[in-house]
């Protein structure tokens, strides 16, 4: 070869790489290589691939991405390159196969030339990683003192929990916010979660992420987080508002205790009657003049001499359980008494009564007829009625009607049994008195009205002439008649008539007006106990 | 064999990374129970996790971008591709559970064979954790038969469609002679395998949703 077409030769090359050089300075070339990034399919019937340009070139390049698939013969172009944004490729139901591979591969494109990715070969099953759970929600459970957090999410929207076709497992994490560990929790296939170890006033964040069956997982949701109470401060405004509210109706007790004290003292300490002793004047004692005093202890008023009394005969209260009902149409006078002792009183109303007195006796009387079961009551003893002393139970009262019955049975000897001054009968009897009356063969006491100044007067004023009595409970050998007690009224203050005591009682016939030669006699030792 | 040993080439120099196989121990979330020959008839046994065992032994095929063309014997060479299965979700739905379960059993009826010598090789296997392979295989073969012995007495409750198993004999009975072709043999036999199981996967678990139908806790 001559210099001359070496030198030509050599000139076209260089021309020719400068050229080429010129090109390449302007930014103009066949596209470069597009790399695959990778697919993924989110719950097992679909999928998508996408992939990176390479170096642009300069002009505009078009990228195209083409199959070839495992049983299926030819090569195909991709379905859907929008769907999945740009630079993907969107493989439909109607695409998608599992179990079998796919071979993909990009081609980019320009002006001057193509460029090819690689062989990408896949398949689906590899490629599943669902999107992160949805809804994640986080609440605070309050549970008296054992607070937990309680997790509650939904699977993710596309994919399908109901044919089994895919099996979702879940996972979470929880940490403190300020903390950076996260502590792990496997859920399995439930959607919802219980945190017990939490602590209050602390603010907790909590993350959940799924996968389908052995496949990738998802990424973690997006941070749910709440703040638990602090307990100790919450508690506080409650007590508070409990104690002020169970103080006021405590202080309103208080005050209104304090202001019925007298009262609230009646009711927890009931006054004990103190003993009365009549004819002592509890006021005197306290004045303490030693004069008033022995006249108050001293109950002189008609006090017989003892003696006198015993040299009478004695005489008997029989009494008997038989019962003879008086018949109320025929001026019975006789009361019959309790069951198992029986006193029959009979009422004696001496004729020299005044007729009124006697028919103010007979009236009551008449009116009751029975003793309930228990010892006579006051009331129904005619203020007249007086102990009987019988000898005989048969034995008539000549100062009874024929019809009257004597049904006192006296028992020998026994004391007395109290008289009840009838309220009614002492009100009318206004200055009557009260007198007491022997009847010689009877030995019938009769107590007559009369004038007994200073108990009468006492006993005008008393008010509860019940109290006056002793009841005679029971009749008890032959020298005792049991008293019932009684309680005794603190304003009693007669020792004559109606008292307590039934030595009183025995004072009475001690009366100095007593007309008559017979004196009631006293037994034994004077007088019958109350035995208490 | 001539393009194999293009891509041994091929592979090798990738690195081990391709070849290494990953032994992740995670079984996934179904674990095969010794029980299942007791439990009720109606429930299903526990997924084994073979597909996950499978997936776990081998390397994922995707992960390597521009690599050019890798040639590995393609799957449609394994030795149960001839069992016609469904090959999306629309047609799975649509198959009966009888035939469900057949596919399963048939399945696992054909990897009997392959897990014995795979399990023979794996001790000579040029490879530097051959040991923990080898372990790998063994539990799956375990947990194979136990899922065997669950189906079979499932499938004789369900009637005699679910009986009939397809027979997929395997007549490979070496994987090679040199380190290459046993590298590469032993890798296409474990992805046959993976396939299969996650196959069987599947099928047992749209099975026990469908048998299930008042618990979906179940699906």
């Amino acid at each position: 070869m001559t210099v001359c077409a070496r030198m030509r030769r050599d000139l076209g090359l260089a021309l020719l790489l400068l050229l080429s050089a010129a090109v390449e300075s302007d930014g103009m070339s066949p596209p470069g290589k597009p790399v695959f990034l990778g697919c993924r399919s989110p719950e097992k019937e679909t999928f998508t691939c996408w992939w990176e340009p390479g170096s642009g070139g300069g002009l505009p390049t078009t990228h195209r991405l083409y199959y070839e698939r495992e049983k299926l013969e030819g090569t195909h172009e991709c379905p859907d390159y929008h769907s999945a944004g740009k630079n993907s490729c969107f493989f439909d139901k109607d695409h998608t196969s599992i179990w079998v591979d796919y071979y993909l591969t990009v081609v980019a494109s320009n002006a001057l030339g193509n460029a090819t990715s690689g062989h990408f070969k896949m398949d689906v099953m590899e490629i599943v990683k669902p999107n992160a759970p949805e809804n994640v929600t986080l609440q605070v459970m309050k549970r008296e003192d054992n607070p937990y957090l309680h997790v509650r999410w939904e699977h993710p929207h596309n994919t399908d929990t109901k044919s089994g076709w895919v099996t979702i497992k879940y996972e979470l994490r929880v940490k403190h916010r300020n903390n950076n560990e996260w502590k792990e929790y496997t859920s399995g296939t439930q959607t919802q979660f219980n945190l017990y170890n939490i602590n209050p006033g602390e603010m907790y964040v909590v993350q959940v992420r799924c996968r389908l069956d052995h496949g990738s997982w998802s990424e973690w949701s997006n941070s749910t987080s709440v703040k638990t109470f602090n307990y100790p401060q919450n508690d506080k405004p409650f007590w508070i508002l409990v104690s002020a509210l169970s103080t006021v109706p405590f202080l309103t007790a208080m005050c209104i205790l304090v202001i019925k004290r007298k009262y609230v003292k009646k009711v927890l300490l009931p006054p004990v009657p103190g003993p009365k002793i009549r004819g002592i004047d509890v006021q005197l004692l306290k004045r303490g003049r030693s004069e008033d005093v022995s006249n108050a202890l001293i109950i002189n008023q008609g006090f017989p001499s003892v003696p006198a009394w015993k040299d009478e005969i004695e005489d008997y209260l029989i009494v008997s359980d038989d019962v003879l009902l008086p018949d109320p149409h025929r001026k019975k006078k006789s009361l019959t008494v309790a069951a198992g002792f029986h006193l029959n009183l009979e009422i004696q109303c001496k004729e020299s009564l005044g007729q009124r007195d006697w028919e103010k006796a007979e009236e009551r009387k008449n009116g009751i007829d029975t003793f309930p079961p228990q010892l006579p009551t006051q009331k129904q003893l005619c203020p007249n009625v007086t102990f009987v002393h019988a000898e005989a139970t048969d034995q008539r009262w000549p100062i009874h009607d024929a019809a009257a019955e004597s049904t006192v049975q006296l028992l020998a000897p026994t004391g007395y049994v109290d008289i009840q001054r009838h309220k009614s009968m002492q009100e009318e009897a206004d200055g009557n008195e009260m007198d007491y009356t022997r009847v010689n063969d009877g030995n019938i006491l009769i107590l007559q009205k009369d004038k007994f100044p200073g108990c009468m007067d006492v006993q005008r004023q008393e008010e509860n002439i019940p109290e006056d009595y002793s009841r005679v409970k029971e009749v008890d050998g032959d020298n005792k008649v049991l008293l019932q007690r009684q309680s005794f009224s603190a304003d009693s203050s007669c020792g004559e008539k109606g008292t307590p005591y039934t030595d009183c009682t025995n004072k009475k016939p001690i009366n100095p007006h007593v007309p008559g030669p017979s004196k009631v006699e006293l037994i034994g030792s004077g007088y019958v106990d109350t035995i208490y | 064999m001539e393009p194999w040993n293009e891509i041994a080439r091929k592979t090798l120099k990738e690195g081990d990374g391709s070849q290494k196989i990953q032994r992740r121990q995670t079984l996934g979330g179904g674990v095969v129970r010794g029980g299942i020959v007791q439990r009720c008839p109606h429930q299903r046994p526990a997924r084994p996790s073979l597909a996950a065992l499978g997936q776990n032994a081998l390397p994922q095929h995707h992960t390597r971008p521009g690599t050019g063309r890798v040639m590995t014997p393609r799957p449609s060479m394994c030795h149960t591709s001839s069992l016609q299965t469904p090959s999306d979700k629309a047609q799975a739905l649509q198959i009966s559970g009888s035939d469900l379960l057949s596919l399963a059993r048939s399945l696992l009826q054909a990897w009997v064979d392959p897990l014995v010598v795979l399990s023979d090789s794996a001790y000579t296997l040029p490879h530097p954790a051959h040991n923990s392979i080898s372990n790998k295989i063994q539990e799956l073969q375990e947990h194979s038969k136990i899922l065997g012995d669950g189906l079979d007495v499932l499938s004789s409750k369900m009637g005699p469609e679910a009986q009939t198993l397809s027979l997929l004999p395997y007549t490979g009975n070496d994987i090679g002679q040199d380190r290459i072709s046993k590298l590469i043999n032993f890798h296409f036999l474990m992805s046959c395998f993976r396939r299969d199981s996650h196959k069987i996967d599947s099928f047992l678990k749209v099975l026990r949703c469908r048998a299930a139908k008042m618990q979906p806790e179940m699906c």
